[in-house]
């Protein structure tokens, strides 16, 4: 590999040209690895979609054709866009205190994203559970305090699969808005406040629209991921609340209804792809991430 | 000396990661404590009887299984399933035929034995309820399904299977003998009368920590469940009035690798001391008619052997036939 890299490098006339090809040659491992383990089985589960039980579009027609399959898509789009919401309340806040925090400050705050995002899914839903229920730890404190007087029902509905996950998106929101929010120059509210900005209008109007692409970039990740989010749905929530990914969950393992799987699994990746499109095409690979 | 130890290191991954070789039997089960007393009563005396080694795999998934068949790539030989997928899989040709000159099937519970599949353990669908956590504990599936008498939630099993639908029609009054074919519509109208009450447990697990918190202070449970809770100390009720069975099967997917070595594995399985050694560990019932005499009779009186005077049985071979008709209709209601 390397002695290609070096034959090519040697071979092309600018230093431009010979970094694309390089870059691309560099792919090429995880990409065979993506098409053979991910691209190939995507599509033999999509094609079952059009040919089991029978040939042709009738899974689709069940699918789009259902009152209750139309209310977990728009369930699935309420919870992402909800949770995409309250990521942003909490998380703006949390990645602009890191921006200006003493770096050392800063390092201890990340540690503890961080060690979140390593801990096991299954126990930090379960978790939420044990704080969330009647008797957990959040409703006792508030009876305790005498704050309500008979327990709030936070788990096994909307309100319980809100919490859980939006505490497990925080830090994909947190970190892209940190690096657009620490590349913005403080000189430039000071600036605001020179000319008679108020701080509500340095935020309005200086800071947020400056932040606005790490914002979009962190919402719309947020967004497809909580498209397709199982786990914490699944335990946190009720029957009522099911999103999409449970559905094709059902369909593939109970029912074993393959066919009706993939039709499911295929609007769920034609909404990503297009809302991916939609990022492509507003912000740009280069500007993700707050690059 | 460095590249020495990296290749070391990626051989040893390597050897860790690699699946069964041939000689090793893999058995699929629902894992928790159910799946580690079968390691015991069964897996490691089958290792001690014959010397084959036994690998323990799951959770069991349908899916997997189905795919596995197809793929002609089965890894599972033997695999713990529930007793009304056993008999629809088997009709649609996903199982192999069990070998009865090596499994006897004379003194095996004739309600859980197929061509394709016996019995794993049986258990029922019983009342459980927290009595620390309410005044009164419904007595009858009437009972459970009254939210006026017994306001509060109630935890009912998630997966599209024997037990709950049941539940209902007896709660609205069909006669048990009169159950089979399920009035589905009369069934869901039911159902619907406590729907918002209701919270779904998707394992066993999930079911005893909902009692055990009051989160839902009582609701239907697998009865092995219960005295687990017993035994642990806290102040539960289980009735018995009508308590629903349903069973686990023992099946061998098409193609499994060991064929052999899988009926010999289900033989010792099912035979007397082994399914009384899991009775024991799980109080789940033995599917084995001789297995009662072994065990102490404390024990036999807390499993749903001695329970049999209001006992209804799920009709598997209806769930068979109507399984995904069933499931469909119940995933779409609970949806709603």
């Amino acid at each position: 590999m390397l002695s290609r890299i070096e034959a090519k490098a040697a071979g092309s006339k600018g230093p431009a040209r010979r970094l694309r090809l390089t870059d691309f040659d560099l792919t090429l491992p995880a990409l065979g690895l993506l098409v053979l383990f991910f691209v190939v089985p995507v599509a033999i589960l999509l094609a079952r979609s059009v040919s089991e039980p029978v040939p042709g579009l009738g899974n689709y027609a069940e699918l789009l054709g259902s009152s209750t399959y139309l209310r977990i898509f728009a369930n699935t789009f309420l919870v992402s866009g909800l949770v995409t919401f309250v990521s942003l309340l909490i998380g703006f806040p949390v990645a602009w205190a890191l921006a200006v925090m003493p770096s050392r400050a800063a390092s201890v705050v990340f540690a503890i994203l961080l060690l979140s995002m390593w801990t096991n899914l299954l126990a930090r839903t379960y978790a939420w559970m044990v704080l969330l229920q009647r008797t957990g730890v959040v409703n006792k404190l508030l009876i305790g305090l005498g704050l309500i007087d008979k327990p709030l029902p936070l788990v096994n509905n909307l309100t319980g699969v809100t919490i859980g996950m939006t505490y497990i998106m925080l830090p994909f929101i947190i970190l892209p808005l940190y690096g657009v929010i620490r590349k913005i120059d403080p000189a430039i509210l000071q600036a605001a406040a020179l000319c008679g900005a108020n701080r509500w209008q340095a935020l309005v109007r200086v800071l947020l629209p400056l932040a606005m692409p790490g914002m979009a970039a962190g919402a719309l990740m947020v967004f497809v991921m909580s498209l397709g989010y199982f786990v914490t749905p699944a335990l946190l929530g009720g029957t009522a609340n099911m999103m999409l990914a449970e559905l094709i969950a059902q369909f593939v393992q109970s029912l074993v209804n393959w066919g009706m799987g993939g039709a499911a699994a295929l609007v769920l990746l034609v909404v990503t792809l297009a809302l991916y499109a939609v990022q492509l095409r507003f912000f740009g690979t280069d500007r993700m991430g707050g690059r | 000396m460095k590249k020495i130890l990296v290749l070391a290191a990626a051989a040893a991954t390597i050897a860790t990661a690699m699946p069964a070789t041939a000689a090793d039997l893999v058995f699929s089960s629902w894992g928790g404590t159910t799946q580690d007393a079968q390691k015991i009563a069964w897996a490691e005396k089958f290792t001690e009887k014959t010397g084959i080694n036994v690998l323990q795999d799951g959770p069991t998934d349908y899916g997997k299984l189905k795919a596995m068949v197809e793929a002609a790539a089965v890894v599972w030989d033997v695999v713990d399933v529930e007793g009304d997928y056993a008999a629809q899989a088997g009709k649609n040709g996903l199982l192999e035929k069990l070998d009865f000159s090596v499994i006897d099937k004379s003194k095996l519970d004739p309600r859980f034995v197929t061509d394709y599949s016996v019995g794993s353990f049986y258990y029922s669908f019983v009342i459980g309820c927290n009595k620390d956590a309410v005044d009164a504990c419904p007595k009858t599936w009437a009972d459970l399904f009254d939210t006026e008498k017994f306001p509060g939630k109630r935890a009912f099993y998630k997966w599209s299977a024997p037990g709950v639908i049941e539940a209902a029609l007896l709660a609205d009054g069909v006669p048990a003998d009169k159950l089979y074919p399920l009035d589905l519509d009369r069934a869901f109208k039911k159902l619907d009368t406590i729907k918002p009450d209701i919270i779904w447990w998707s394992g066993g697990a999930q079911s005893q920590q909902l009692l055990a918190s009051a989160e839902a202070p009582f609701g239907s449970l697998w009865n092995g469940r219960m005295t687990a809770l017993a035994q642990s100390g806290i102040n539960v009720e289980t009735s018995w009035e009508q308590n629903i069975t349903a069973a686990d099967s023992l099946v061998v997917p098409k193609g499994a690798k060991n064929k052999e070595a899988a009926m010999q594995f289900i033989a010792l399985a099912t035979s007397p001391q082994a399914q009384a050694d899991l009775a024991k560990a799980t109080g789940y019932a033995p599917i084995n008619l001789d297995s009662p005499k072994l065990m102490d009779e404390a024990l036999a009186k807390s499993l749903p052997d001695a329970q049999t005077a209001s006992q209804v049985n799920a009709d598997m071979n209806y769930w068979a036939e109507n399984r995904d008709a069933i499931g469909e209709r119940w995933y779409a209601w609970q949806a709603k």
